[in-house]
């Protein structure tokens, strides 16, 4: 029995809309209804219906007892990938139209010379010059002209422009011009959609910010009626409170203050994970955690240490760049889907390519002929052939047998079996490669994290993952296959500021303690406004200070968080995360400040694990069959447990599997598994030999 | 060559290090990136990073630039002969000379740091990078006026700069007080130690993994496959022997053809480019030596065959270079040639792929436009000196079947890798202030793919100091189209004195004392593929409506006839029926 009020949190993917609804007391369930591509309404609405049916009551009475409904949704991404964004028009600082097309001439694979850049967002013909040039100290050299802002105007609506972006020169500097021309531009088009580089993203360098704000204005168009029309329906069915969304930077916000930014929803959605990486961080007992999210084609990894999740203020989006502050989460192309191949020159390769969910792996016997790491986790017994999924899928061995004789074990020599433990073995590699770039890259130890595995494929993964990285424990959350809606239900709202500064740190009139005070009290005045708007005071509204800095000459920044204003506490600051990240320091090196950085942080009660009652029983497997463990012992004839009936504080020692509705759990030879008190898994790794 | 692996590797252990290797080699340059002080390093990336084998063979090469391409093996190969039996664990060795130590020019200094492990040498992990300053006749590493190496700089041979874990400051000091900007210097050297220490760590932690005398097997084994993928990719062309050439007019004090002649022989598996016939080494610094040009051929090469080939010795075992001595391809010293990592390895290149492309027409690559733009340096108003690239003055790209030439991109030898600044950067980072910044118009070389319009960039610096003049795009066409596609347009610079309005001189190689000046640039385009009338005619109009094709060359170059109002297309039919095509008409 649930007791409301509820937290619900609905995540928006290709296939499933996945709802997760936690009661008063942190009681969870979970459903999944098909996504509706053509009008993602829809499938929130399905899924909504399921959880107010599981609880025998109307959508009415389930949304009125809705105390927080928070939403994530891969519209924006998809509307950049599927190039289904609105028409936008450019304006830019005369002289100045390419920038957009030009991109800084920057390629992802230089050496791949033949692949064209991504298709401009905004043809030349529609980006056009506003009269005007301020320098890059903000002082004005040509003043703005508004005759070319309205000869602009006369083309987007002859053209009939859907959004205009507005990016001018040196605006992180000074703005003036950038909001003259908005209004300008507003007073010929009243009812178009506007968005000024200075709003979203005034940070110095015009190329990125004018595709963020490029990228902010092509994907208002879909976003924006989605989000108005699905808060409608919410509201007209009794939702009492404001539809929460979720940004790129993990953070929640209420849709009357994302409106103007829809672009700041690309990774909506993955970001979530943030609200789970803090549960999960208080059921295992730690705040060092890295989370690998592995589906049918990619795998996400996401640092989190002291509680604190690696954020980044650059995302790439199909070779789009755009300025936003976001969850730091690196992805590589290693999923369940993921194709093996072995090159003409006999190398064997996982991935780039991937089968998605049609033609699928080839055990699913939907016309997929090459063999994917499903099939070799098939083969190897990991998962067992049969129904799957309430039988939507009926995995055979036999394909995945075939595919894998065909593709990668005649051509290389192998046997079937160390054929497919090769591609799980590269697979991981490129796995252990996405978890180092997350983690050693940026100065963390991996052997000092606990490794969440999440994901559907993610649990199959985990205890080798986490063994070639040296980590000691490997935790599983049950909803591994809803991670992100789950981490609906325990975010924060956020909203983040920047305002560009780029002076020298210890030059004493550029950078006084007074001065940086000063413009940090005036970030927060709006801060603090927007949090009392969204209904956080006092204790539940708080303000976190971060700074960009770097050396002198440098072009990276590092972002240290310090609520200081002393040059002296800023420069340890930044050189204790210097040293961490590139292990040295310039002791007298000069230090520029290049932007401030303010979060505004509305702070919702967190969910408490609740501590179902335990069982210290041994557990008992449902069934034995032969598993593939490892290089050494082979083939083991492994006990099989049901997940759904084992609880808090029970154990066992791998090798062993666990089914779970979503996922499958492999444990390792002497790997350790402690049921958490929140009843997830949590698992010793077995170091030292081979285990 | 047998096209399976021997039976005594593990294929996947083999499909595992290739990764493995690849991945130290980026992590190395995101250190790089991440440390360096000059914006060489951390905006252009003009670097690259690199792991050898004990015979000083190049197994992996992920991060680097293409015209790097293979040549760190001459200087590998230059600390083994030097140093032979003296090379201890925690040494490291630096070098930059072409002629003595391996180098490919003086700017680019390598450092290399052996791999030990249970105290056998294992082989080396190195980065080759391009230093801001290093002394000689003019600031910024290029001296237009040198007629001798020994005018272009410090001559490093193979020095020890860490003997067994002690950096030797007596030899440190001195290279930081030959360099006009010792502050960059210094902190791109304390990069370069930290990236190869991490890279040297992490490659022996994996050797250490299989063991000495299998890791040695396995490095073999990587260099076995690059040479396995590069035989079956040269198997594809066709058996023949085509000749090319590009031609520079200048020796950088005359206006003097100079050739760079090749006859490329494609015998199966294995494949020969022959220099011979190609110009005697010149006066001025666009010579190239061996190292070098074997970079710009195998750089040619990969880009033109499957850059996915990794860029290891192995793959380019099949590969046979014929470069005479005393030639602009093999120059004997003294002559200068700190240029060559552009001009020199773009000649290389166009001959190459000029050959090439007659051998494969299907995967003919046009050229890219030879820059125009120089360097500016000076005193900036709080005391340093400043070394200033014009980059937004880049060429525009060559096209290829498949996608139009990249509007403006760094020079064809790095395939455009290193990245265009923000002007906004700039104007914070250097006394300029830029008035334009564009694409221009009828310059792209007509196709039925486009090549790179360059831009129009014009400028002010702001204060007095030198440029240094480069202008080999400026006089003719240096962006080749291929089946015919046309060339793209030339590119010019001139220079006003910007309190006069004088105009100033602008040779096409030198190094000017110069006042406050205004630069105005046309970069060079690139050339096209295909005949123009094959041009999607959407795609003319789209050009036509974008303001890149004009509505009169559409009609004449590419037999497309655009509405008055330049928004629709009239007709197509009858003037691409019509035969022949004419050049842009301006």
């Amino acid at each position: 029995m649930l007791v409301a009020p509820y937290r619900v949190g609905v995540d928006i993917g290709g296939t499933f809309t996945d709802l997760v609804m936690v009661d008063a007391r942190g009681a969870v369930r979970a459903f999944k209804a098909p996504s509706v591509p053509s009008d993602p309404t829809e499938g929130v609405l399905s899924a909504v219906r399921l959880a107010a049916d599981s609880l025998g009551i109307d959508v009415q009475s389930f949304l009125s007892d809705t105390e927080l409904f928070v939403h994530g949704s891969t519209i924006a991404t998809n509307t950049l990938l599927e190039k289904k964004g609105a028409k936008v028009g450019l304006l830019v600082t005369e002289g100045f139209r390419d920038s957009l097309e030009i991109r800084r001439s920057i390629r992802e694979n230089v050496w791949d010379h033949r692949r064209p850049f991504p298709e401009v967002l905004v043809p030349r013909y529609l980006r056009l010059p506003v009269t005007e040039r301020i320098e890059h100290d903000g002082t004005v050299r040509i003043p703005f002209n508004p005759d070319s802002v309205a000869a602009a105007a006369r083309v987007f609506a002859e053209e009939g422009v859907e959004a205009v972006a507005i990016c001018l020169l040196h605006s992180y500097a000074n703005p003036a011009h950038e909001s003259a021309a908005k209004a300008e531009l507003k007073r010929h088009l009243p009812d178009i959609w506007v968005t000024a580089s200075s709003d979203i993203a005034p940070t110095i360098g015009e190329y990125e910010r004018t595709s963020t704000t490029v990228a902010n204005a092509y994907v208002s168009r879909r976003v924006v009626p989605y989000l108005e029309r699905l808060a409608w329906r919410l509201a007209t069915l009794g939702l009492p409170r404001k539809l929460l969304m979720i940004q790129s930077n993990g953070g929640a916000i209420s849709i009357d203050e994302i409106g103007h930014a829809p672009a700041s929803l690309v990774l909506s959605g993955p970001a979530a994970g943030v609200g789970s990486l803090k549960f999960f961080g208080q059921d295992t007992g730690s705040d060092h955690l890295i989370s690998i999210e592995v589906g049918g084609t990619s795998c996400d990894v996401t640092l989190m240490q002291h509680g604190m999740v690696s954020m980044t203020d650059q995302i790439v989006v199909d070779g789009y760049h755009l300025n936003i502050p976001a969850v730091d989460i690196h992805t590589v192309g290693a999923g369940g889907g993921t194709i093996a191949s072995v090159d003409r020159a006999g190398l064997l390769a996982a991935g780039p390519e991937g089968a998605g969910s049609t033609p699928g792996p080839a055990c699913y016997g939907r016309g997929g002929e090459r063999p994917t790491v499903t099939d070799a986790q098939l083969v190897l017994g990991r998962l067992k052939p049969g129904p799957y999924a309430g039988g939507v899928i009926t995995l055979s061995l036999e394909r995945a047998v075939e595919a894998i004789e065909a593709h990668v074990a005649k051509p290389l020599g192998l046997s079937v079996t160390d054929a497919a433990a090769g591609i799980i073995q590269l697979v991981e590699q490129n796995i252990l490669h996405a978890v180092e770039r997350a983690s050693l890259e940026k100065g963390y130890n991996p052997r000092m994290f606990t490794l969440v595995a999440a994901g559907g494929a993610g649990p199959l993964h985990g205890p080798s993952t986490a063994r070639l990285l040296g980590s000691a424990s490997l935790y599983v959350p049950r909803l591994a296959g809803v991670f992100c809606a789950f981490g609906m239900c325990n975010s924060d709202l956020r909203h983040d500021y920047v305002r560009s500064w780029l002076k020298d740190l210890d030059n004493q009139a550029d950078s006084r303690p007074d001065r940086l005070e000063g413009a940090f009290e005036e970030m927060q005045v709006e801060a603090i406004e927007v949090l009392a708007r969204e209904g956080f005071t006092g204790s539940k509204a708080l303000l976190k200070r971060a700074y960009d800095l770097r050396y002198f000459g440098q072009q990276w920044t590092v972002a240290v968080e310090s609520s200081s204003t002393n040059p002296a506490s800023i420069r340890a600051a930044f050189e204790q995360a210097y040293q961490r990240l590139f292990g040295y320091v310039q002791p007298s090196g000069a230090i520029e400040v290049v932007n401030l950085r303010l979060a505004a942080i509305g702070r919702l009660d967190a969910l408490e694990v609740s501590k179902i009652p335990g069982d210290v029983r041994e557990p008992v497997a449902q069934s034995r069959r032969p598993v593939w463990i490892n290089k050494e012992v082979g083939f083991v004839d492994t006990p099989v447990y049901d997940g759904t009936v084992l609880t808090p504080r029970q154990q066992l020692i791998g090798p062993a599997i666990i089914e779970e509705a979503t996922t499958t759990l492999v444990i390792g030879v002497r790997d350790k598994l402690t049921m958490t008190d929140a009843g997830n898994y949590h698992i010793d790794i077995a170091q030292g030999e081979a285990a | 060559m047998s096209t399976t692996l021997s039976t005594e590797y593990d294929p996947v252990l083999i499909a595992i290090l290739q990764r493995q290797l690849d991945h130290i080699s980026l992590q190395m340059g995101m250190i790089m990136i991440r440390t360096a002080r000059s914006p060489i390093f951390s905006q252009s990336h003009d670097f690259s990073c690199f792991l050898s084998n004990a015979r000083g063979e190049t197994v992996a090469q992920a991060d680097g630039l293409p015209i790097h391409s293979g040549s760190g093996g001459f200087a590998v190969r230059a600390v083994l002969r030097d140093f032979a039996d003296r090379i201890e664990p925690e040494d490291v060795f630096i070098l930059s000379d072409p002629y003595a130590a391996g180098g490919n020019h003086l700017p680019d200094w390598t450092l290399i740091r052996p791999v030990f492990v249970d105290g056998e040498l294992m082989g080396f992990c190195s980065n080759r990078a391009h230093q801001s300053d290093i002394g000689g006749g003019a600031a910024g590493t290029y001296n237009a006026k040198a007629t001798e190496i020994f005018h272009e700089g410090i001559r490093l041979p193979v020095l020890k700069l860490i003997e067994k874990g002690q950096l030797r400051d007596d030899l440190w000091r001195m290279l930081l007080l030959n360099s006009r900007c010792p502050d960059l210097l210094e902190g791109d050297l304390g990069a370069m130690i930290g990236s190869t220490r991490i890279g040297a760590e992490r490659l022996a932690d994996i050797i250490a993994q299989h063991g000495v005398k299998k890791g040695n097997a396995y490095l073999e084994a990587v260099l076995d496959y690059g040479e396995r993928r590069m035989r079956q990719a040269i198997l594809e062309l066709p058996n023949g022997t085509w000749e090319a050439s590009d031609i520079s007019d200048t020796d950088c004090f005359e206006l003097v053809d100079i050739e760079t002649r090749v006859k490329l022989i494609v015998d199966e598996d294995m494949i020969t480019f022959d220099f011979t016939g190609t110009s005697p080494q010149i006066k001025g610094f666009k010579n190239s030596g061996i190292a070098n040009t074997h970079s710009a051929v195998y750089c040619a090469l990969s880009a033109f065959l499957d850059p996915a080939i990794p860029h290891n010795e192995g793959a380019y075992r099949c590969v046979k270079i014929i470069a005479p001595e005393g030639t602009v391809v093999n120059a004997l010293p003294p002559a200068p040639m700190t240029m060559n990592t552009v001009y020199p390895a773009i000649d290389i290149m166009n001959a190459c792929w000029g050959a090439l492309a007659q051998a494969d027409p299907d995967r003919a690559c046009a050229g890219w436009g030879k820059s125009v733009f120089g360097i500016s340096s000076g005193k900036k108003a709080s005391g340093g000196v400043f070394v200033l690239y014009h980059w937004h003055g880049s060429s525009g790209g060559g096209a290829v079947k498949g996608r139009d030439g990249f509007p403006t991109s760094s020079h064809q030898m790095t395939l455009g890798g290193m990245f265009i600044p923000n002007v906004e950067t700039y104007e914070q980072s250097y006394p300029i202030r830029v008035h334009r910044y564009e694409m221009r118009c009828d310059t792209g070389g007509a196709g039925q793919y486009r090549g790179g319009t360059g831009v129009d960039y014009v400028v002010d610096v702001l204060v007095g100091g030198e440029h240094l003049l480069r202008g080999e795009g400026a006089r003719k066409q240096t962006g080749a189209g291929v089946n015919g596609g046309q060339w793209g347009a030339k590119g010019s610079i001139k220079a006003f004195d910007l309190a006069t309005g004088e105009e100033l001189a602008c040779p096409p190689y030198g190094v000017e004392e110069v006042e406050p000046f205004h630069l105005v640039i046309e970069a060079s385009a690139g050339g096209g593929w295909g005949h123009p009338h094959e041009r999607d005619s959407e795609a003319v109009l789209r050009d036509v409506r974008d303001g890149v094709v004009s509505r009169h060359a559409a009609l004449q170059t590419y037999g497309v006839e655009v509405s008055e109002d330049g928004k629709s297309v009239r007709s197509t039919e009858a003037r691409r029926q019509a035969s022949g095509i004419q050049p842009y008409v301006h």
